[in-house]
């Protein structure tokens, strides 16, 4: 059971560093530098 | 060198960020001017300037059809210089605009009279400065650039890690930028004043070092104090008897962590909130979850089997104080890098003696006027640029030129701000002033350069923009199989594996690698008067296999002068000074070389009367009741004079690529002068040089075939192409780019502008016009060839040592990170400390600052003036 728990926690996390980091950037716009020209 | 006309400011534009934009604006409105050499681009005021007569109506619809608003400036606005040109600017007509009501809003009004300061708002396509601090990794470099450029009206933003600056290009509001970037967790202020900022930096530097260095005494001792405890007196495992003592000393380490390492993790929380994750993330969670992890099994050791009772507060504060001690190192060693501009900075004068209604005052050299005539005393600094209105001299220039020697200097010669007088004492009228001297200009240039990134930091952006978080997710995998298949006490090696690979993977060294080396090598160059533009330039530079040469005024003189004097009679003085008499009435260059042969041999030119010029012959007077005549060999031949006993002569001087005139009084010819575009003395070295370094050198000219094949010959060039049209260079250019070759065009000015940008790299020789600056990615500062070996050498050694960063900081990391994870551990037991991990992330770092420092030290092979300048 203890196991169990710590393998589904370490999933757990490591799916919030990629949803926090890669797919949820709210507020950090493109990198896509717009160079006007 | 060419003589530009007379520009005058014209149009009033907004938009125009870089020189991408001036070179549009300039090709947009060549149909108007018939040259792109002839217009100019002010992108600090925003402004252009034409040559007179050009309809600035016309122009200002050109200008604004290729995207950049522009208008013209009506006459008497711009009486006294350039600003005031339009409503959003600038920073001498402050005054003026609180009068007119200008439209200008009273903040704008207020930042921009500042005496000195650059216009500090980004209206209308300018740049903002920032000073920002807390940013330690190419992961904070990526966060403030997303934190600027999510303000509106930013269209480019810029962080500079190895100065601590970042740059705002657009429309936008100062306040508003450094709002953005300390909600994304650093410190910011606009920088103002540039001195200003300087001078404040290095106190805050100073500071921040000490202070650094406390907490790591601080932390260092606390960790080695409880290792020594736990390990010589007692255990690091939690046993009933110790249980309380463990609680106490963590919550010491907590407070010490707090308090010496207290940064990173309000750095690591703001970036958090952001979505950001940086090497403060990896600092704070290494360091977190170790006490974390401790605290636990101090509180409550039955929850954990027996062997997983062992306590990690000493890694805490030991890794805290092993990063605070590598980042000390890391700001004093960033502070030499900037040693070249700071050389430069301190070039300036501090006060100028102006001459003022007949009385002679000191006054500080911020208040210096275009137009106030300045005494300037032997072995005085000059304070700004001007023409010398009065007595003459000789001016040490080698701290802008690097060339040794002083030059002379007389009444209506041009002499620059930060050189030195050391001979006579002069009056010279200021012609620039402030921020427009050639001084101020090269400061800013370098400094812009050594901002930039080169195409191979931009990638290494890239990577460590993905780092942090990738590096988390191998920490969690690592924990995970420590967890499930690695031996027991499980938990323990979990946590010290995940501990261990989020402290030694450092995103540090990858963002320092370039940007610290570009600083150094750009610097390195305007040491040796080569100032390059842009980052990108110094990668090109360093690949080159092939240099077009153009002729005049690089390879040569660039005027003609007198090669050689051959009298019939051995009498050659007074053969000078018959044709210095003819001469002397003359305007024609040749007449110039022979006048200023007759100065230097000290011969007095013969009073020669009735002085004509005939059109592809030569000249001719009178002198003592004969007629006496300059010319070429067919003239004299035909007017029935036998020059055959100067056959040898002429032919020598031919073979030298010179002009062979022969003078005849009477009928009888007296000898033969050649006059020729001498080449530079050094120029063949040069070329040698760049031949040692395996590059093709061809040169471009208008001349005849003959001549070119003379030059090219004694000067040790591989080929060359003659009777090119200056508008040509720029297809040959193209032409070799075609063949497969990486090639550098080398040119002196306005002409050679179009070559200069067609090619991948185009140097400006000479103290070039601000155009020929303008379009070249490096300018010489020196009249001298060297110069291109010069550049190439640095640029080879700076992308060398970018390699070798990169190199290291990729090395480090790709075994760093799966040994720290435990790889080693199956086949020898190794398992390493996360004490150890911090001590090599501080490590990496500290070597690639180091590593960019050594080309401080790199020479080229050429230096007679390295150990000649001055501090």
């Amino acid at each position: 059971m203890q196991d169990l728990m710590v393998n589904i926690g370490g999933i757990v996390l490591m799916g919030a560093v990629v949803w926090w980091f890669w797919l949820s950037g709210s507020d950090s716009k493109s990198a896509d530098h717009q160079h006007h020209h | 060198m060419s003589e530009a006309p007379e520009l005058k400011t014209t149009l009033s534009i907004s938009g125009a960020s870089c020189q991408g934009c001036a070179k549009k604006i300039r090709n947009a409105l060549e149909p108007l001017t018939g040259d792109t050499g002839l217009v100019e681009v002010d992108m600090e005021e925003q402004t252009v300037a034409l040559p007179d007569g050009i309809n600035a109506a016309e122009a200002a619809r050109i200008v604004t059809e290729t995207g950049y608003p522009a208008e013209p400036i009506e006459a008497g606005a711009n009486e006294g210089g350039s600003c005031c040109a339009s409503e959003k600017q600038t920073s001498c007509c402050s005054k003026k605009s609180e009068d007119q009501s200008s439209g200008a809003s009273e903040e704008e009004s207020e930042t921009e009279s500042r005496p000195g300061s650059e216009p500090s708002t980004a209206s209308g396509g300018g740049q903002v400065a920032l000073s920002v601090s807390g940013a330690t990794c190419a992961s904070c470099v990526n966060t403030i650039e997303k934190a600027l450029m999510s303000v509106p009206g930013v269209t480019h933003a810029h962080m500079n890690l190895a100065d601590n600056t970042a740059t705002a290009s657009g429309d936008a509001d100062p306040d508003a930028l450094v709002e953005a970037v300390e909600s994304a967790g650093y410190g910011a202020s606009v920088i103002e004043d540039e001195d200003e900022a300087d001078d404040r930096k290095q106190e805050e530097d100073k500071k921040q070092y000490k202070t650094l260095l406390v907490k790591m005494a601080v932390s260092l001792s606390l960790g080695l104090a409880v290792m020594i405890w736990g390990m010589g007196f007692d255990t690091m495992m939690v046993t009933e008897t110790n249980q309380v003592t463990w609680i106490n000393l963590g919550i010491l380490t907590l407070s010490v962590m707090i308090a010496t390492g207290g940064h990173f993790y309000i750095g690591a929380w703001k970036a958090f909130r952001h979505h950001n994750a940086n090497m403060d993330t990896l600092i704070a969670l290494g360091t977190g979850t170790a006490w974390l992890y401790s605290i636990v099994v101090a509180g409550f050791p039955g929850a954990l089997p027996e062997m997983a009772r062992h306590v990690y507060f000493e890694a805490s504060a030991m890794i805290i104080g092993l990063i605070n001690l590598g980042q000390a190192l890391e700001l004093r060693a960033k502070g030499k890098t900037s040693e070249a501009v700071r050389r430069l900075l301190d070039l300036r004068a501090k006060t100028a003696r102006v001459i003022r209604d007949g009385q002679e005052q000191d006054i500080p050299v911020e208040e210096v006027q275009k137009g106030d005539h300045i005494r300037v005393r032997p072995g005085e600094k000059l304070p700004v640029d001007g023409v010398i209105a009065e007595g003459s001299t000789r001016i040490d220039e080698s701290m802008l030129t690097g060339e040794p020697m002083p030059v002379s200097k007389g009444e209506g010669d041009d002499v620059s701000a930060g050189t030195l007088n050391t001979h006579g004492s002069i009056i010279y009228e200021a012609t620039r002033v402030g921020s427009d001297t050639a001084l101020a200009q090269i400061i800013k240039l370098v400094k812009k350069a050594q901002g930039s990134k080169p195409a191979i930091g931009k990638l290494a952006d890239k990577i460590s923009s993905v780092f942090v978080p990738s590096v988390m997710l191998i920490a969690i995998v690592a924990a995970l199989i420590w967890y499930n298949v690695g031996p027991e006490p499980a938990v323990v090696h979990m946590m010290v594996a995940a501990t261990t690979v989020l402290i030694i993977a450092c995103p540090c060294a990858l963002g320092l690698a370039t940007p610290m080396s570009v600083m150094v090598g750009v610097g390195k160059a305007a040491e040796y008067g080569a100032l390059i533009r842009q980052g990108d330039a110094l990668q090109t530079a360093g690949k080159l296999d092939l240099v077009i040469l153009d002729k005049t005024g690089t390879i040569t003189e660039g005027h003609p002068a007198v090669t050689r004097v051959h009298a019939a009679d051995d009498n050659e003085q007074r053969l000078l000074a018959l044709a210095a008499g003819l001469e002397q009435h003359s305007e024609h260059p040749l007449a110039e070389a022979i006048l200023t042969r007759a100065e230097q041999d000290e011969v007095t030119a013969e009073k020669v009367t009735g002085f004509e010029a005939l059109n592809g012959k030569g000249v001719q007077g009178e002198f003592d009741g004969q007629p006496v005549r300059l010319g070429n060999r067919r003239w004299l031949e035909a007017e029935g004079l036998s020059v055959d006993n100067l056959t040898d002569a002429a032919n020598g001087i031919t073979e030298e690529a010179g002009t062979p005139l022969f003078l005849a009084l009477g009928n009888e010819v007296l000898g033969v002068i050649g006059v020729a575009d001498a080449i530079k003395t050094d120029s063949k070295a040069a070329i040698e040089r760049l031949h040692h370094a395996g590059i093709r050198v061809m040169m471009v000219t208008g001349d005849v075939d003959a001549t070119a094949k003379a030059i090219a010959s004694k000067a040790g060039i591989d080929d060359y192409r003659a009777e090119v049209l200056p508008e040509d260079k720029a297809e040959v250019v193209s032409e070799m780019r075609g063949k497969g070759y990486t090639v550098a065009m080398v040119g002196d000015g306005i002409n050679d502008a179009p070559a200069l940008a067609a090619a991948d790299v185009g140097f400006a020789i000479g103290t070039g016009t601000d155009v020929a600056i303008e379009s070249a990615a490096i300018t010489l500062m020196r009249g001298s060839l060297h110069g291109v070996p010069d550049a190439i050498e640095i640029s080879r050694a700076t992308v060398k040592n970018i390699h070798q960063n990169l190199f290291g900081a990729f090395i480090y990391n790709s075994l760093g990170i799966p040994v720290a994870a435990g790889l080693l551990y199956p086949f020898w037991g190794i398992l390493m400390s996360p004490i150890l991990a911090g001590a090599a992330m501080s490590l990496s770092s500290v070597t690639v600052v180091s590593n960019a420092n050594r080309l401080r030290l790199f020479q080229t092979s050429h230096k007679p003036h390295a150990d000649e300048q001055k501090e």
